[in-house]
């Protein structure tokens, strides 16, 4: 019984890690239709830089961010308007999956000549030990992560709602050409949305660093399991995508504990089959997946 | 998500026909004419140097040039300069095949050394075996390697995966029964090589009485190790065994620590072998042990020699990958001085294979003798933290031995 206490407990905590580093590929298959293979990609990109800043000058990987956010949304505004936006129209979607699957070669091959292809890790004090709670034993590092994933999707949530630009965006997301009609530059918000995307993956990227130790190939690992939160979530659908990631990491714990780590792997990829067979637009997510 | 399987495939193709492309046609480089000096010897190598096995890929590398330099120095192999010629495969096993292919039949180089990792020397030895080609690897220790039906593989290392830990199951096997351990937990990766190591030493402490209270598998792809070490904990075992490479050595040490699991005694593979990992688990690597096929400061004949080559060539130190890679060259290197021949032909390939197979060489990694199926036939030496710093604590009373036993470990 402990034994399931304690894989719930740590489903939930993982479940809010993937909530995080899913949310940016909801929101560009929102506003632009796109796959975006290199989402991971630049996760580890992230990943990396918290490591530069942690051994040049000691730093928590934490502090890099007021850095990294805005310099990861300016790259993304920067790979909307010039490289996707240029893709014709009729098959963005396969291009797309082409474009990003460049995109992420590129950035694993640039690791790889800086960093070289040795592992890589942040280890804080705080990495190793638990807080324990009714025999049910927390590690602070997925404490921490949960709790980033937690701020940092309410921050996006609260953009997407209250401000100006969240009902743009929304509006877009919904129907592109309503929005344009009312007036709604939607070029400019596509490529706000996906900085916005790409930002998320600066603040994931940072806990996935303090997590686990990565070199340049580890975005390959994500890819999968991401998409298939998003497809199970909903294509498009940010509060879907973040349900979604949530009871898979705890299925994932319940499964691990219960009968092996293969089986846990493959609930993602059982939860993309029967979503695809029973109800194609996602659990939780909007109709975007019919149109598409 | 059918569109993404399409761009995928389509990529694919494009990458393999891009493959294609890149080959160079150097017409005839070995074909010689009678009466000409012969060419260099030329070697033809495919290495996953980018993917993910790239950090051992280029060890290895490494370790096949600083014994090219070597040999180049002395005047080279039977007079002949040594030539390398690499491919990258990218750690992706279709590839491998068809570097090999065309490195036989393009390049028509006259040997052929083998890859990294199981998973790659396996579809690599298909391809060098079809051509006749003597095929001695660094890396290829799972027992599958050597269950194909080749007759021209030799693994260059002293042992194979399921024996790596012999000599610590020795040691606890004759530990007096009042401090043997009792029960231990086995998590290991779905991994021909990782799998083999933990499940050899599963069997033969089952065989000592140490009774297995969890046994656990996990791909790779595996992120998160917390409710692995979760089952570990609710069966407070002994020992704790993790068939591992690298960043699932570290997840599991991280998630033992949090979970509290404090065992008597801590074996990971491979994953503490590297340099990188006491950083990596901070404190916790104290007293951990690990099965290591090389020591740089073992003093097996010519040992010092490469340790010394490759700092000057590459500023840094040696590690285990390097010296397998080596160890390739040196066997190769005894058996074509002795069989007096460098060619692609069957005969002089034959002649090579069986030369290595009844004999013993003396190698950077102590002497190397092969059964049968090409698997070497003595065991890896254990290694431990002690005091921060990599100790050889089995086997007891060899000359490579630095350091006893800590056992029971401290807690972490």
């Amino acid at each position: 019984m402990s034994l399931l206490l304690q894989g719930l407990a740590l489903g939930v905590l993982t479940g809010g890690l993937y909530a995080l580093l899913a949310s940016g590929l909801s929101l560009y298959f929102g506003v632009m239709r796109v796959v975006m293979v290199a989402h991971p990609a630049f996760l580890f990109l992230a990943a990396y830089l918290a490591y530069t800043m942690h051994t040049a000058f000691a730093a928590d990987p934490f502090l890099t961010l007021p850095v990294t956010v805005p310099v990861f949304f300016a790259l993304g505004v920067a790979v909307q308007r010039l490289l996707l936006a240029r893709l014709a129209p009729d098959n963005l979607a396969m291009m797309s999956v082409l474009l990003t699957f460049g995109i992420a070669l590129t950035i694993e091959g640039l690791l790889g000549t800086v960093y070289t292809g040795s592992y890589k890790s942040i280890s804080m004090d705080y990495a190793t030990r638990s807080l324990t709670v009714g025999g049910v034993h927390l590690p602070y590092d997925k404490i921490i992560a949960f709790l980033v994933a937690a701020i940092t999707l309410a921050a996006l949530f609260a953009v997407l709602i209250r401000s100006r630009f969240g009902q743009a965006l929304r509006a877009t997301i919904q129907h592109r050409e309503a929005a344009r009609l009312v007036g709604i530059h939607t070029e400019r918000v596509a490529g706000y949305g996906f900085g916005v995307g790409l930002a998320t993956a600066a603040v994931g990227g940072t806990v996935l660093a303090l997590i686990t130790p990565f070199l340049p190939a580890s975005h390959w690992a994500w890819i999968g399991k991401l998409m298939a939160i998003i497809v199970v979530g909903g294509l498009g659908s940010v509060a879907g995508a973040a349900l979604a990631a949530v009871v898979l990491g705890v299925v994932e714990g319940l499964v691990l504990v219960t009968i092996d780590a293969t089986w846990a792997t493959m609930m993602f990829y059982v939860f993309l089959f029967l979503t695809l067979l029973v109800r194609p637009q996602g659990f939780f997510g909007g109709r975007l997946a019919h149109r598409f | 998500m059918a569109l993404v399987l399409k761009g995928l495939a389509i990529l694919t193709i494009c990458s393999l026909g891009l493959a294609a492309c890149a080959k160079t046609d150097e017409p005839g480089a070995t074909q010689q004419q009678a009466g000409q000096p012969p060419g260099p010897v030329r070697i033809g190598i495919s290495l996953p140097l980018t993917g993910d096995f790239a950090e051992p890929g280029k060890g290895i590398q490494e370790g096949y040039q600083v014994w090219a330099d070597r040999v180049n120095a002395k005047g080279g192999l039977l007079g002949r300069k040594v030539e390398l010629i690499f491919r990258d495969d990218a750690s992706d096993p279709n590839r491998v095949s068809s570097d090999y292919e065309s490195l036989i039949t393009q390049d028509k180089v006259n040997l052929v050394f083998g890859p990294f990792s199981s998973r790659l020397v396996i579809p690599a030895a298909k391809v060098a075996e079809s051509y006749g080609m003597l095929f001695v690897e660094p890396a290829g220790a799972a027992k599958e390697v050597f269950e194909q039906g080749f007759t021209r593989l030799f693994y260059a290392a002293p042992a194979i995966a399921s024996d790596h830990y012999n000599y610590l199951a020795d040691h606890i096997a004759r530990l007096p029964a009042g401090q043997r351990p009792k029960t231990a937990a086995y998590a290991s990766l779905d991994d021909p090589f990782a799998q083999g190591t933990a499940y050899g030493l599963r069997d033969r402490l089952a065989a000592a009485g140490v009774r297995t209270v969890v046994d656990e598998v996990y791909p790779p792809e595996t992120t998160d190790f917390a409710p692995i070490a979760a089952k570990i904990a609710a069966a407070k075992p002994d020992i704790v065994v993790g068939g591992t490479q690298f960043e699932d050595s570290v997840g599991l040490v991280r998630a033992l620590q949090e979970l509290k699991v404090q065992p008597k005694l801590a074996a990971f593979s491979t994953g503490p072998t590297l340099a990188e990992f006491p950083a990596a688990v901070k404190g916790a690597a104290e007293h951990i042990v690990s099965p290591v096929g090389w020591s740089a400061r073992s003093g097996f004949p010519g040992n010092d020699e490469m340790v010394r080559r490759y700092r000057e060539m590459f500023r840094g130190e040696a590690n285990e990958d390097a010296a397998n890679g080596y160890t390739v060259g040196q066997i190769v290197e005894a058996a074509v001085n002795a069989v007096k021949c460098a060619e692609p032909t069957k005969e002089c390939q034959d002649e090579l294979a069986r030369h290595i197979r009844q004999g013993t060489f003396d190698t950077v990694v102590g002497p190397l003798s092969f059964d049968d199926k090409g698997r070497p036939e003595q065991a890896h030496m254990i290694q431990q933290y002690v005091d921060g710093k990599v100790e050889i604590v089995l086997p007891e009373g060899s000359k490579a031995q630095t350091a006893k036993l800590v056992y029971p470990k401290k807690e972490w």
